[in-house]
């Protein structure tokens, strides 16, 4: 099975979505890990793994997101997970991977946690 | 964490070297206690010192007081001496000779004019007698080194009614007169010797013919006494008889009654007794308050011989002592610099001797850290010290000694367990599958596992398919260890041999017992079970050499097959063993094992037994076989508890029919490349997927598939065109994977090397993770070693209602 992942950048918010579509193992981490580097480079501010239509996942492929969440949280940046199915969630849950990781169940959850940071940036400029 | 463990270590650091030399030392200790006895022996030293030395230089203060006063008072003596002589000399010679007027102002100038000590003199010729009626009194004194003349007859002075004049007339002998000023003669202040002189008339008779004096200027006995020092503010004082003051301090006292200087009250009794004494000739001292007199004031008072006149000294003791004062001053000045000296010299000795102890126990610390090359202190002589660091070096001697030994005696040690381990596995792989086997057939369904209580035992398990016939046999070398284990390994060869030709149990059991009997001079024996299954007939025939009846589950009844058993192999040759037959149906589970399942004790010494096994083995019946197996050593392993394993255990289970129907395995070698895991799964989806699999298990076991796989591919170590078996297993109740790969030996249950889970995102260590997802998503997992080979299966349970 292949990943495909498609990047939406909200400039206003800093915020980074990469959907991922496809199977995110062995074979298809190493392009991933590229391509989410490159990402993390834009510097914004969160990074959502939107994982709707993700169907699989293995250690390889959390071992590219835990690097990344690491590497963002060093630098004072957030990586999210949004959208996990049911089997991905599993196997989350047993790694115990990222505790403190931010996790959205579905797509109002991110809006809203969206919605209280921008409120919060407008709160502080005024 | 570096920055932490660093800080930790600087702490310790400073607590050993505050333990080597703070407050609780040795060293400290004694420096303080001796330089304490230093300091308490000096101080009585000191101390006794000054006693004795004080009452010496009180008595030298006292002596030089009183000479000092002394000079002065016989200075002022001889002065008055010497006025009193010349004047007396002068009315002797006025007694026997008669002068004319002239005569006697020449020889009256000439008297003075000798005599230095004299101020004045006159010669007051008594006005009744003839000639001299109205007076003579020629007076000579000095002014500013001259010598003036004054004629005392003359009216405006009238010297005959001078006090000098009429208190000797009336005194009839020589005196001092009280002091007063001479108005008109010498003009100061004086005191006047006055001498009466008397002749005799024609008939004998005594007449006063008149008054010789000489003056004495109080300035002059005021500069006498002042040169009377006693001390900074001390002086000296002069009375007149009448308590007239004639030198003191305080010029503006002079002339005054000594009672209208005093300010205070209280004073003026003890003054007027102490001048009382004085002009009865006694020398008394008091201590009173004195005004300009620092201290401690002291008065003493005596009185000069020729003119009675009270004579004394006023001076401050403290003053006086000051000298005492300086000698205590510099006596502790001394004592402490002792004291300082000795102080040092104590901590200095100290210090040296206390050294070695000192840096022995900084080298005793490091060799408990563990460096006994750590470098002892150079300890010579023969003292404790010495001979503590000897026996210490001794000890660390030894120490290293016996670490040596038990490096040695452990690298001996773990050769010998690699040893026994390679030993396991070439046992393990005498048997089928290494020690775990699982044989399936449309008609029959086997598992059966060894589990020695060593790292060898001497159980055995073996079957063999020949056409329709099943041959299996489970033995139990008495004993156990590594003389069981090669008992074992012959049995195990030779059963293997019968079991490709025997048709008859009974006599395969004898034909076993006779190689095993010869040569077996230490008595090993052996009890085997060993039955022939017709798959057809589903007929069992089985003979027992002393082995423990096996069980049976028929539907929901288990019991213990009676059995006629002949004896144990190895004993004795020539046997013969009776032959049982018994009738199974499908859906029989037979199981066969040996004492060390029964009779496993737990820690409360209770024996797991017979009826225990048989309700184990029956609960367990819903499940497939392998599972089966795994729940009753589970239940035995709940049952024993913490307590060894006693003896080698192992069970094998048959069931009969189609119990397994369905079964399945498949398995593919996949060669090392890219996409390995995507060929992976995608033949496993293919597989597994013409079984009744969940979707969801099906993922989580392609999951667990590529994690071992991807593994191996990374870490076994394997050449680039290596191939890795996978094999897929569908069997009724569960699905499995079994991988094996010839690459290094690595076994992935193994726990110690796990990565710990759930850190927080900035400390959490990326990889390892996949190890979690293999065990944490299947049920069951197995790893082998076999052929150089690593073999793991895994097995997920499929949920399945049990009965």
């Amino acid at each position: 099975m292949q990943l495909s992942t498609t990047l939406d950048v909200d400039k206003q918010n800093s915020v980074a979505r990469v959907a991922l579509v496809g199977a995110l193992n062995t074979d298809t981490a190493p392009g991933f890990e590229k391509r989410l580097f490159e990402v993390l480079e834009g510097g914004h501010q969160l990074t959502v793994l939107d994982m709707k239509d993700l169907d699989y996942i293995s250690s390889a492929g959390l071992r590219v997101i835990f690097k990344a969440a690491k590497q963002a949280k060093a630098s004072g940046r957030r990586i999210a997970a949004a959208n996990r199915k049911p089997h991905i969630d599993k196997v989350f849950e047993i790694l115990k991977a990222l505790p403190d990781m931010a996790v959205f169940a579905n797509e109002q959850e991110l809006d809203d946690y969206l919605d209280a940071m921008q409120r919060r940036s407008r709160g502080e400029e005024s | 964490m570096a920055v932490h463990g660093e800080h930790r270590e600087l702490v310790i650091i400073a607590a050993n070297s505050q333990a080597a030399s703070g407050g609780g030392s040795l060293t400290t200790r004694l420096i303080v206690i001796l330089t304490l006895c230093a300091a308490v022996i000096i101080g009585l030293g000191v101390l006794v010192d000054y006693r004795l030395s004080r009452d010496d230089i009180l008595e030298r203060l006292q002596q030089e007081s009183r000479e000092t006063v002394r000079a002065v008072v016989i200075d002022i003596e001889n002065w008055l001496d010497g006025v009193e002589s010349s004047t007396l000399l002068l009315a002797r010679v006025l007694e026997q000779r008669h002068y004319s007027e002239e005569g006697l102002v020449q020889m009256l100038r000439d008297a003075i004019e000798v005599n230095a000590d004299i101020y004045g003199a006159t010669i007051a010729v008594v006005p009744s007698q003839p000639g001299v009626e109205r007076g003579f009194a020629p007076y000579f004194f000095r002014d500013d080194g001259a010598l003036d003349y004054a004629d005392l007859a003359d009216p405006r002075y009238n010297y005959q009614r001078q006090a000098w004049f009429l208190d000797a007339v009336s005194a009839g002998e020589p005196l001092w007169v009280e002091p007063y000023f001479d108005d008109g003669g010498g003009r100061v202040l004086m005191t006047t010797y006055a001498v009466p002189v008397f002749r005799r008339d024609a008939g004998g008779e005594r007449f006063l013919y008149a008054v010789v004096t000489a003056d004495v200027p109080l300035a002059e006995l005021h500069d006498y006494l002042q040169r009377l020092r006693l001390g900074d503010s001390g002086f000296g004082i002069l009375l007149s008889r009448s308590g007239t003051v004639l030198s003191d301090r305080n010029s503006a006292n002079i002339m005054r009654n000594f009672q209208d200087t005093l300010i205070q009250e209280q004073d003026q009794q003890s003054w007027q007794e102490m001048f009382e004494a004085a002009l009865q000739g006694q020398v008394v001292a008091r201590q009173l308050t004195c005004t300009g007199v620092p201290g401690r004031c002291v008065i003493r008072l005596g009185a000069l011989e020729s003119t009675g006149w009270p004579v004394g000294v006023v001076y401050s003791e403290d003053e006086m002592l000051a000298p005492l004062r300086e000698f205590a001053l510099k006596t502790a000045l001394a004592g402490t610099l002792t004291l300082l000296l000795m102080a040092i010299a104590v901590a200095i000795v100290t210090r040296r001797l206390t050294r070695p102890l000192t840096e022995l126990a900084l080298a005793s610390d490091r060799i408990a850290q563990g460096d006994l090359d750590a470098p002892l202190p150079a300890a010579s002589g023969n003292d404790e010290v010495a001979r503590l660091v000897h026996s210490f070096a001794g000890m660390k001697q030894d120490l290293k000694a016996y670490i040596e030994d038990l490096e040695v005696a452990t690298a001996r040690r773990s050769r010998l367990e690699g040893e026994l381990g390679a030993a396991r596995d070439i046992q393990m792989g005498m048997l089928p599958q290494g020690g775990e086997a699982s044989e399936r057939d449309e008609a029959f369904s086997l598992w059966a596992r060894v589990l020695p209580a060593r790292s060898v035992g001497g159980d055995l398990y073996s079957y063999f398919l020949r056409g329709r016939q099943l041959f299996f046999a489970v033995g139990d070398v008495s004993d156990k260890g590594i003389p069981a284990a090669l008992f074992m390994a012959r049995a195990i060869s030779l059963i293997q041999q019968l079991a490709a030709t025997a048709t008859d149990p009974g006599e395969a059991m004898a034909a076993l017992n006779d190689p095993l009997t010869s040569n077996n001079d230490n008595c090993m024996f052996l009890t085997v079970f060993l039955g022939i299954l017709d798959l057809d007939r589903l007929e069992l025939r089985f003979a027992s050499a002393g082995h423990t009846a096996p069980s049976l589950v028929r539907g929901a009844e288990v019991m213990s097959l009676e059995q006629e058993t002949g004896p144990a192999l190895g004993l004795s040759p020539d046997l013969s063993f009776p032959v049982n037959v018994i009738q199974l149906q499908p859906g029989d589970r037979l199981a066969v094992y040996t004492d060390g399942f029964d009779e496993a004790f737990n820690e409360r010494e209770e024996m797991f037994g017979v009826d225990r096994f048989n309700a184990a083995l029956l609960a367990g019946r819903g499940l497939p076989v392998a599972a089966a197996g795994s729940d009753l050593f589970t239940r035995l392993a709940a049952h024993v508890g913490n307590s060894p394993q006693s003896d080698d255990i192992t069970l094998l289970l048959l069931d009969i029919g189609d119990r397994d129907s369905g079964a399945s395995q498949s398995a593919r070698e996949f060669t090392r490349g890219p996409q390995l895991t995507g060929r992976v799964e995608a033949w496993l989806r293919q597989e597994l997927g013409q079984h009744p699999v969940p979707e969801q298990t099906l993922g989580e076991l392609i999951l667990v598939a590529e994690e071992i796989v991807s593994n191996v591919d990374k870490y076994a170590g394997l050449a680039a065109d290596a191939t890795i078996t996978v094999m897929a297993i569908a069997e009724r109740g569960e699905v499995g994977i079994e991988v094996r790969d010839c690459g290094l030996a690595f076994n992935p249950l193994d726990q110690s090397g796990l990565t710990e889970l759930g850190a927080a995102t900035k400390n959490a260590v990326i990889g390892g993770l996949g190890l979690h997802l293999i065990t944490a998503l299947t049920d069951r997992q197995n790893y082998r070693r076999e052929n150089g080979c690593n073999i793991l299966r895994v097995t997920k349970l499929l949920e399945q209602p049990r009965e």
